[in-house]
């Protein structure tokens, strides 16, 4: 394993019962880098990251953490983890949950100092089980940065967040790359991929689909979008081969077209009038459902 | 690639921190806290004090303080590992502390700590219940074994909570545990003396972790117990094994390795550290014979060697003779065999105002010369008033001590007013330990009321003081009659 890979999956399969969950999984995080899963639920997003995590051992092929099997403290010890659905003992006071976590690591960070970190200061009177649902994952993100963590996981670390609280970990997650910590993180929330991720690895049906930065992934699509103000119905563009997609958004037509140019002369021809035209790139969101139905074979 | 390694100080540390955290967990859930910590006690309080004391029998202030200590003993087990597991594994809090480098074994360590600590405080405030108010005769030394014996009870019952928290759901979780928990205790004799319940749920005793605990603390507070301290030993640390063994394979079948990444390596210490135990115990290290200086004292002072010495060292009464006929009343005599003979008795002496008097009868069963009738009045004075006769095998009454081990079976003539009459073994060490008590209907004609000593293991019929045959009442008067009383 090279000295800058952290973590890493390779040829790794997993079935349970009838469904395999993963098929031949290969998953590579290198140092310093904030790489984000991305698939549909089924995928094997979680699967793939509990084999990382030592939480389930593979059917089939390899699973390293800092050169150790997952399963070995060594590597964990290097390791941060947000889980999804955790419930913490309800009866713990934050500061208290956070000096435990911390206790399990070499060279944590001071208690005090992750507290102010993520501004938990108002937080700390009440026990864990009377904080909301955004305050609870706040105090699990601090359990998962506390020990100093070479390598942070996060699943779905924003979900149930408001936008403040959902701004002010992304800063955090962000000066955490900064400071050399690498990051893997999963999410169904392809604009906190957009907004983070040097990487995005998006799996479909137990494989890796395709790995690549966001532009590398948002270029392999060929989708454009086209907006613009026009007096055609949107059931009058839907029966062009040019459009693959058509909705209306308030007073705009919005179509999402894999043959941009035709599409333009075409609308210039039925609607002279045609006004305040937008060509955009497809987002993360288009590449990404484009990506998985090509692996299905629908696309 | 550098490698960050775990100073030694820091790791202690954390499985220190992990155990208080566990405790003040345990002690903030008020679920577990008042049931496990309040419920020995206060039950205590309740059937083993003042029930107790309103029967006149401070026996069962005894015998209760040792039991209620085991009772005590099993809940934080059973409830911390039992429920508080299931909810856990549940819950995700098991997994994430998987996923974090939580130390090896730290988890079922803490929780082993928390619920061995939660007995330490049950069992010192039982203890301080016991002398303060219930007014029970205790040693230092018995009082510190005790101690002992229920902090390390705590264990099997770990063992048992944690497997069935392995399997169980969590909301199901806590029905299921009491299931386990008070069918076991009432079936091991702890809120009752086994002499109270039917014979075969004492026969069954045995196969009941908490009887062999209850019959090592009986011992040490120096109430009748059986069998050996090795064999109960032997028998809590199989347990314990076997148990710790089921929940492990079933909790790495479900994906949880709660003993780190060498789990071999940690199941091979647990298991060594028992067959330790057992051979030690099986070979008479843990458990024996304290010196025998200790009995040849004891047998001078045979009240100190009651409070102080566990019952099979206690000296065994005087050899039964081995006539079989006590008293057949022919020859115009109210006295037996042997012994100091018949005697009425009633409950004045602990406040009561039943009234009895005896005197011989022409016309005994199966034609014989005479018999003893006895007759009287139940009182009301008192919760448990009583009123019979009583024969005293070995004088003076109620001290000396007859061994009847050799004998098998109790048999006599009754016959009376048609009320109910019950038959009274007193034995034991201890002067008002629980007597043996079987009823009987008398009615108009003879007949013969015959009692198997081998059914009633909780009687010590090495140490026999007493055999009565009389009433509990209804309050009001009574009359009846016995003949050819035999024990053979």
């Amino acid at each position: 394993m090279s000295q800058n890979t952290l973590a890493s999956l390779s040829g790794v399969r997993k079935r349970f019962g009838k469904i395999q969950a993963l098929d031949g999984f290969d998953l590579a995080v290198k140092r310093g880098e904030l790489l984000a899963v991305l698939g549909p639920n089924g995928a094997g997003k979680s699967t793939a990251i509990s084999i990382l995590l030592g939480l389930q051992s593979a059917d089939e092929g390899s699973a390293e953490l800092f050169g150790h099997a997952p399963q070995e403290i060594e590597g964990r010890r290097r390791i941060g983890v947000m889980m999804q659905e955790v419930m913490l003992p309800g009866v713990m006071r934050p500061r208290e949950l956070l000096e435990q976590a911390a206790s399990y690591y070499p060279i944590p960070y001071e208690v005090d100092a992750v507290i102010a970190r993520l501004s938990l200061e108002g937080l700390l009177k009440r026990p864990y089980g009377k904080l909301s649902g955004g305050q609870k994952r706040q105090v699990q993100f601090a359990l998962a940065i506390c020990g100093r963590p070479e390598l942070l996981f996060l699943d779905e670390p924003t979900a149930g967040l408001d936008v403040q609280a959902r701004e002010a970990l992304w800063k955090v997650v962000r000066e955490l790359r900064h400071e050399g910590c690498s990051i893997v993180l999963t999410t169904h929330y392809l604009e906190e991929a957009e907004a983070l991720a040097d990487r995005v690895a998006v799996m479909a049906r137990g494989r890796l689909i395709t790995t690549g930065s966001v532009n590398e992934i948002r270029a392999h699509v060929s989708r454009k979008q086209v907006s613009c103000v026009s007096r055609l119905t949107p059931d009058t563009v839907r029966g062009w081969p040019e459009a693959a997609q058509v909705e209306m958004e308030r007073d705009r037509l919005q179509i999402t077209t894999r043959e941009t140019e035709a599409l333009l002369v075409r609308l210039f021809r039925e609607d002279p009038q045609l006004s305040d035209i937008e060509v955009k790139r497809a987002g993360l969101a288009e590449a990404f459902t484009e990506l998985t139905n090509e692996s299905k074979g629908v696309a | 690639m550098n490698s960050v390694s775990m100073p030694s100080g820091r790791l202690w540390a954390a499985y220190f921190g992990e155990m208080r955290f566990e405790f003040i967990k345990s002690l903030r859930t008020p679920a577990f806290a008042v049931p496990t910590l309040f419920f020995p006690i206060m039950f205590y309080l309740l059937f083993g004090i003042f029930l107790g004391s309103m029967r006149g029998n401070s026996a069962m202030s005894q015998y209760t303080f040792a039991t209620y200590g085991v009772f005590g003993a099993m809940g934080p087990g059973l409830f911390g590992f039992g429920v508080s597991l299931a909810i856990e594994r549940e819950q995700g809090l098991l997994l994430l502390k998987q996923a974090l480098p939580q130390p090896p074994g730290a988890y079922l360590l803490a929780r082993a700590a928390m619920a061995m600590l939660f007995v330490a405080i049950i069992s010192l405030m039982l203890t301080l219940m016991a002398v303060l108010v219930g007014g029970v005769p205790l040693t230092f030394s018995q009082g510190a074994r005790l101690f002992v014996i229920d902090v390390l009870g705590a264990l099997p019952f770990c063992a048992i909570g944690m497997w069935v928290g392995s399997m169980v759901s969590g909301p199901a979780s806590p029905a299921i545990v009491n299931l386990i928990f008070l069918p076991m205790a009432f079936l091991s004799g702890l809120w009752l003396p086994l002499q109270f319940m039917p014979k075969f749920l004492g026969d069954i005793a045995p196969i009941w972790p908490a009887y062999h605990l209850a019959q090592m603390a009986l011992g040490t507070v120096g109430a009748p117990s059986s069998g050996s301290t090795a064999g109960h030993i032997a028998v809590l640390a199989g347990t314990t094994l076997a148990f710790f063994l089921l929940a492990m394979r079933r909790m790495h079948g479900s994906g949880f390795r709660l003993l780190g990444a060498r789990p071999k390596r940690a199941l091979a210490i647990v298991a060594g550290v028992t067959a330790v135990v057992l051979a030690l115990s099986l070979s008479g290290v843990i458990g024996g014979k304290p010196a025998s200086k200790e009995d040849a004292t004891a047998a001078t002072d045979a009240a100190s060697a009651a409070a102080d010495t566990p019952v099979s060292e206690a000296p065994a009464g005087v050899a039964a003779p081995s006539a079989a006929v006590i008293a057949d009343f022919d020859n115009a005599s109210e006295t037996a065999a042997y012994g100091i003979g018949w005697t009425a008795a009633r409950d004045d002496m602990r406040g009561g105002n039943s009234k009895s008097a005896q005197h011989l009868v022409t016309g005994g069963a199966g034609g014989s010369k005479g018999a003893l009738e006895v007759t009287g009045e139940i009182g009301n004075a008192i919760q448990y008033p009583f009123a019979g006769t009583m024969f005293f095998p070995e004088g003076p009454p109620m001290q000396g001590l007859m061994d009847y081990s050799g004998k098998t079976t109790l048999t006599f003539q009754a016959r009376g007013d048609g009320r109910r009459y019950m038959l009274m073994v007193i034995s034991g060490i201890q002067l008002d330990a629980i007597p043996l008590m079987v009823d009987f209907d008398a009615g108009p004609e003879w007949h013969e009321v015959r009692l198997e000593l081998a059914k009633y293991g909780a009687a010590d019929f090495k140490r026999v003081r007493a055999i009565g045959v009389g009433t509990m009442g209804p309050a009001g008067p009574f009359r009846f009659q016995i003949d050819d009383v035999r024990l053979e």
